[in-house]
């Protein structure tokens, strides 16, 4: 289970106090898709960033299974990210100048993971990158930069994904492309995906679909078609 | 991440960034490359010193004088109460300075001294000239031969220990005393002309001259001829200024020859230096034994390594001097690299927040930017070091030769000196990494991904 309780996050000083989450609380079911939707300004990036612990509440937590994310420190922090997590954002932010190779190698080099030339071929291999290996990031279409990126996000095997508005970039056909692609893959590796959306029809795939609103959650629902 | 990987990443972004690295990485070879010549001059001018030292003096000798002039330490402008030992010397400016001088009285007290094995008396002497049946005559200075001389011989041999007749043939008098080459003035006999003191001739004639063409006269009948036989003829070694045209003989004979030049004056059988030879001189604790009984008895004196430290000093200030000029080059520098680092940060916000995102640690992130500024370090050291020893041994013949400074290498590289050269430049640019560095380390991942 992945449970959000009670998140309240506040930006400025007193005057100009600024509520960007407001006891926002919901459980998730690991393994599970989930879609948070909501208008430009609602807090969908905060709260992804509060879930994965790159930024901290004012009160309340995060729990991911039995761990309290917000407990862990420092080099706890930095490790429980590098094994169980990983991104993926509108912009790619794939480095143009090295290779597929040495992009999707980044997460296991700071993990400390071995056996990367295997483990980065099966990435690569299930985005159907395998060809373009040894090929600069740099040189690839929009979807296939976006692909190397999911790529770089599976290849360690992490139980949680965030996506940050992950078609926002790209055109209509390849936007459903990448999308079915996270979908299928979620079902091969079983680890939860959390997407942060505007696109309704990527939401209607979510097992999961939590809109905010000015920071608060106003509506949560399970959507019982989609199949596990 | 294992700090293998963090070279390999540092370096990946270094390669892109070529020109840039290269143009900071020379900033820091212009330092390198100053101080590598500085150290490689310095070497070769301490390596010149030990031979000079090596060739012309015995360790286990003390140079022993009456005066401090000698060794340049006295103090020669205040007027000195006289006796009998003055006698007269050119100050390195060539004004006749007068000195104390050892007498005979002075080495026997010497030669009893328990550790002292020999005294040998420095003798330096005008002759008249030299010549050989059938040639020209020359002027000639006589120097007594040190056995701790260890001159380059172009033809025949010094004996050891060399005899009274002997005598060492500079090169430069092999054609002018007609000799077609070295090796034909082997064993051929030599005339060395020197005249009595004027004093020694009243004596002898019985009658002072009355005026100067009679005094000329007398003079001449009162030269005396010595002969010696040429053993070796010795090249005109840069190594041992001074004797470039000084004939070396015994020191008996030459304290012969210079007693019949001052028979009868105040200089007979005084000197201003003496060379004292200890027992088992190699132990340092019997020099400095020797020393001190001399300097009770009224004595200086100067042990080699003291003469070597003397000349080593004069070496040590210029190199500071240079050494200083390529430390603010490498100062400089340090300035580039800052901002080099700086821009690299700048340029990769992205990417570090990236790298944060996905769990890297600040201190391997911080580590990252100081390996490419180690690298940077290592680049310039390398160039500059590198470009250093190659023009250095490229231009060395000609400098060596410009300089004449014999076999002598002026520029001498050492491959542990430019190593740890090195390894100090990667160490400054690391030092000039840490700011940027922490930088880099400090960034927020979530405003990093913001930047677009
Ligand atoms: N560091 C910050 N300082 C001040 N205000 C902030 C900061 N970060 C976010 N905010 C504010 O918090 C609110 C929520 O921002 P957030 O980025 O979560 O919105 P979002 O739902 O992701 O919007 P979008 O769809 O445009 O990405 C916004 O009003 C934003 O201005
Ligand atoms: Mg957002």
């Amino acid at each position: 289970m992945i449970s959000v309780k009670n998140i309240v996050k506040t930006y400025g000083k007193k005057d100009s106090l600024f509520k960007a989450l407001s006891n926002v609380s919901f459980s998730i079911p690991e393994g599970s898709t989930v879609a948070i939707v909501g208008k430009s300004g609602s807090g969908k990036s905060t709260l992804m960033h509060i879930m994965s612990g790159l930024d901290h509440p004012d009160s309340g937590a995060v729990m991911i299974g039995d761990q309290e994310l917000h407990k862990l420190k420092g080099r706890k922090m930095d490790k429980f990210r590098s094994t169980e997590m990983s991104f993926i954002f509108q912009a790619f932010f794939v480095e143009a100048n090295q290779t597929c190779y040495q992009n999707v190698s980044l997460p296991l080099e700071i993990a400390e993971e071995g056996q990367r030339k295997i483990r980065i071929e099966d990435a690569l291999g299930q985005v159907g990158l395998k060809d373009k290996i040894d090929a600069k990031a740099g040189n690839l279409s929009g979807g296939q930069k976006q692909r190397l990126a999911i790529a770089r996000a599976i290849v360690n095997k992490p139980k949680l994904i965030f996506a940050d508005e992950p078609t926002g970039n790209l055109d209509s056909s390849t936007g459903e492309m990448i999308i079915k692609l996270l979908f299928k893959l979620n079902r091969l590796n079983k680890n939860t995906l959390i997407v942060v959306t505007h696109d309704n029809e990527l939401a209607d795939r979510c097992q999961y679909r939590i809109t905010l609103k000015d920071g608060k959650v106003v509506h949560f629902a399970e959507n019982k078609k989609v199949s596990k | 991440m294992k700090i293998f990987d963090v070279s390999q990443r540092s370096a990946r972004n270094l390669k892109q960034a070529k020109a840039r690295t290269l143009l900071t990485a020379m900033a820091i070879g212009v330092g390198a490359f100053a101080l590598t010549m500085t150290l490689a001059a310095s070497n070769g001018a301490q390596s010149y010193v030990n031979r000079l030292i090596s060739n012309n003096f015995d360790p286990t000798e003390l140079l022993v004088a009456k005066d401090e002039t000698i060794f340049g330490r006295g103090d020669n402008n205040k007027p000195q109460e006289y006796d009998a030992s003055f006698g007269s010397i050119s100050s390195a400016s060539g004004a006749p300075i007068q000195v104390k001088q050892v007498t005979e009285q002075d080495v026997n007290k010497i030669l009893k001294y328990p550790l002292v094995e020999q005294v040998r008396e420095g003798v330096i002497l005008n002759v008249q000239y030299v010549t050989r049946p059938g040639q020209k005559k020359y002027i000639a200075n006589i120097q007594d031969y040190s056995p701790a001389r260890n001159p380059e011989i172009l033809a025949g041999s010094i004996p050891k220990p060399i005899n009274n007749t002997s005598l060492l043939l500079p090169e430069a008098y092999v054609s002018a005393l007609g000799f077609k080459d070295p090796q034909s003035a082997i064993g051929k006999e030599l005339t060395i002309a020197i005249r009595k003191s004027l004093s020694s001739q009243i004596v002898e004639t019985g009658t002072a001259p009355r005026n100067l063409q009679d005094a000329e006269v007398i003079g001449d009948k009162s030269t005396v001829l010595v002969p010696f036989k040429v053993v070796a003829v010795l090249k005109s070694e840069p190594a041992q200024p001074g004797t470039e045209l000084s004939l070396q003989i015994s020191t008996q004979a030459a304290k012969n020859l210079n007693d019949i030049a001052t028979a009868g004056t105040s200089q007979y059988r005084q000197y201003t230096r003496v060379n004292v030879k200890v027992k088992d001189g190699e132990d340092k604790a019997n020099l400095l034994k020797v020393q001190e009984q001399l300097s009770k008895d009224g004595f200086v004196s100067q042990s080699v390594e003291e003469t070597q430290q003397f000349l080593t000093q004069i070496i040590n200030v210029l190199k500071t001097i240079v050494v200083a000029f390529g430390l603010i080059a490498i100062i400089a520098s340090v300035f580039g690299v800052v901002n080099t680092m700086y821009i690299s940060v700048i340029q990769r916000t992205r990417e570090i927040g990236l790298m944060k995102a996905l769990g890297m640690r600040r201190k391997d992130v911080s580590r990252l930017f100081r390996f490419e500024a180690a690298w940077i370090g290592f680049l310039g050291g390398a160039i500059g070091s590198g470009l250093a020893v190659v023009l250095g041994t490229l231009l060395n013949p000609w400098i060596t030769n410009k300089l004449d400074f014999g076999t002598q290498k002026l520029l001498i590289f050492k491959a542990n000196q430019i190593a740890i050269l090195i390894v100090l430049l990667v160490l400054v640019a690391i030092f000039a990494g840490l700011l940027p560095a922490r930088k880099a380390a400090k960034l927020d991942p979530i405003e990093a991904l913001r930047t677009e």
